[in-house]
């Protein structure tokens, strides 16, 4: 049997791992003989399951539900989920400052009370949203002048 | 990966149902080519990260008395005498440090989506290659979202973890390039025939009616049940696009400065003049700055802020960068460090360990380079923007150099031990 059968891979697939893998392990075991060491384990595990198996899922739930999404037989999809991207992420990204959960540190730290942003987080949302509906705005009127015009919309003959 | 021989295929219909069934991932999308593309862009944003991150941490000079955070014995041996100049050196690796990492978080999950059938993939070892790459990508995956996920806590000061944060994060980057590393040399001849087998870029100029799903290939990515396209391979890359720009926007305000920073909306330090500690927080005894009772410690001899005031006072414009991303340039006003190592009997000094009355905490001192001490705009600040400088800016004399972290411009400045 030649060796890529045993093994399951070429050689150097093999040899990228034993040469490397050393180096991470080393980092590993050195930051887990630092103080908060669970904690370290904890963060890496919780942010592995907390992405791979609730996030992707329920967004991707989230996404079937409206994927046939229509108004007056455009599909509409992606006038959804540009703006609940652009929101979600900003939210997943900056959520201990709109949360205020980090209020009291930073103005410990900085001598100012941080303040406004749940509320500039949701203008930002606003606006992604209302910049989404102009643009399917746009879409659905030239949509029916092409119509008037008598001829078939793509979108509608797809 | 992995020869998918007939065991394997019977195993494949065995398989749990859900998400182990090959069949579940019904995307039209999918497939090495599409992960080929997020995962390039992926790489140019994570190597602008990483290669600036351990920028950061040879700016930090550890190899400099009291400067390591990561102690040395522990560290690799990749440190080197980080330039005083120019003044935004700082400013700029730790702005594309912050803001490309924040501008890379939609890529990573775009790629994850890509690949998120391989998660699943039935038997979970059908190898001894495929077992060792699981471990390898685990490391990959998992470091990845640790080091965003930290990074961003940090950037907002949120600390709900016991451990240090400079520590994990430096060795979490360890960890994820090292992992990225063989993540590449195993993935880069599959990513050459998939971008050879579509024609380059051309599945970009594909429109919706055009999109055809990727033939079904040994590594599971491309679905075998497709479901009609909703979108474009463009557009999904425009969605993640899309989530950078709107982080950017939200962010990168903090660190360009100017009319730009009431335009980052969710941007942790909005001030133009971010205090990143107050004097309550480093807990300094106010009575020990007052001019009567304050005097600068040169070693040999010691003088009064008066005395300092009498010196041949520099004005320099220079930015404080801070490690979280944020920058400011304010109008400095102080006594040349040279001058003050001329002074204390060492000109031409080797290095300066710089000592604040704060008496706790790893910033409580910080040592300083030739480079440093010899640059014209280096200076013991006493004076910012035409008044004194306030308690919490450093009152009574604060360090103000060009080119080095923020924090290494020490405030609250009680003694200068220059060393030849």
């Amino acid at each position: 049997m030649s060796f890529a059968r045993r093994y399951g891979a070429s050689p150097v697939h093999l040899l990228a791992h034993l040469l490397v893998l050393p180096l991470a392990a080393w980092a590993v075991l050195q930051v887990l003989d630092f103080r908060g060491a669970r904690d370290v384990v904890v963060w890496f595990v919780a942010a592995l399951v907390l992405h791979d198996l609730v996030l992707l899922p329920a967004y991707s739930a989230l996404d079937r539900v409206w994927q046939r999404a229509r108004v007056r037989g455009i599909p509409i999809v992606n006038h959804l989920r540009v703006p609940a991207f652009a929101s979600a992420v900003t939210f997943l990204v900056f959520f201990p400052l709109i949360l205020g959960k980090s209020d009291g540190n930073l103005r410990y730290v900085s001598g100012v009370q941080p303040s406004g942003y749940l509320g500039r987080w949701l203008l930002l949302v606003a606006a992604a949203w209302a910049l989404s509906a102009l643009v399917l705005a746009v879409r659905l009127v030239r949509a029916d002048e092409l119509q008037d015009a008598g001829a078939p919309h793509p979108d509608r003959a797809a | 990966m992995g020869l998918r021989g007939p065991l394997v295929r019977r195993a494949a219909l065995s398989a749990p149902p859900g998400p182990f069934r090959p069949g579940f991932w019904r995307s039209p999308l999918r497939g090495p080519w599409l992960t080929t593309a997020i995962g390039v862009v992926l790489l140019a944003g994570v190597a602008v990260v990483a290669v600036t991150g351990f920028l950061s941490h040879a700016a930090y000079e550890p190899s400099l008395p009291g400067n390591a955070i990561v102690p040395a014995a522990r560290d690799l041996p990749l440190t080197f005498d980080w330039p005083s100049g120019p003044a935004w050196l700082y400013g700029l690796t730790q702005g594309l440090h912050t803001n490309v990492g924040l501008a890379t978080i939609p890529l990573l999950l775009a790629k994850l989506w890509s690949v998120i059938p391989r998660l699943f993939a039935w038997p979970p070892v059908a190898s001894a290659a495929q077992g060792i790459e699981r471990l390898a990508i685990a490391l990959l995956v998992g470091s990845a979202l640790f080091e965003f996920a930290t990074g961003v806590a940090n950037m907002q000061n949120w600390y709900p973890f016991g451990f240090n944060f400079v520590v994990a994060h430096y060795y979490g980057a360890v960890v994820f390039v090292s992992a990225l590393a063989i993540h590449l040399v195993v993935k880069l001849p599959l990513m050459r025939r998939a971008w050879r087998d579509r024609g380059g870029l051309a599945p970009l100029r594909q429109s919706l009616a055009d999109t055809r799903p990727e033939p079904p290939e040994a590594g599971g990515l491309a679905p075998v049940a497709p479901a009609a396209p909703t979108i474009t391979r463009r557009g999904v890359l425009g969605l993640a696009f899309a989530g950078s720009g709107a982080l950017l926007l939200a962010n990168a305000g903090q660190t360009i400065g100017g009319p730009l920073r009431s335009v980052a909306l969710l941007a942790p330090r909005r001030e133009d003049f971010p205090v990143n500690k107050t004097a309550g927080a480093a807990r300094i005894d106010i009575a020990a700055t007052r001019p009567e009772t304050w005097r600068l410690d040169l070693g040999g001899r010691s003088l009064t802020r008066d005395e300092l005031l009498a010196l041949d006072l520099r004005t320099e414009a220079l930015p404080i960068a801070c490690v979280e991303g944020w920058t400011t340039t304010q109008t400095w006003e102080g006594v040349r460090l040279r001058d003050l190592a001329r002074l204390a009997g060492v000109p031409g000094a080797r290095e300066v360990t710089v000592r604040s009355l704060q008496e706790r905490g790893v910033l409580r001192r910080s040592t300083l380079s030739r480079d440093a001490i010899e640059d014209d705009r280096s200076l013991l600040a006493l004076r910012v923007n035409g008044a004194d400088l306030s308690l919490d800016h450093g009152y009574p004399a604060r360090i103000i150099v060009p080119g080095l972290p923020g924090v290494h411009n020490t405030k609250w400045v009680a003694k200068l031990e220059f060393r030849a």
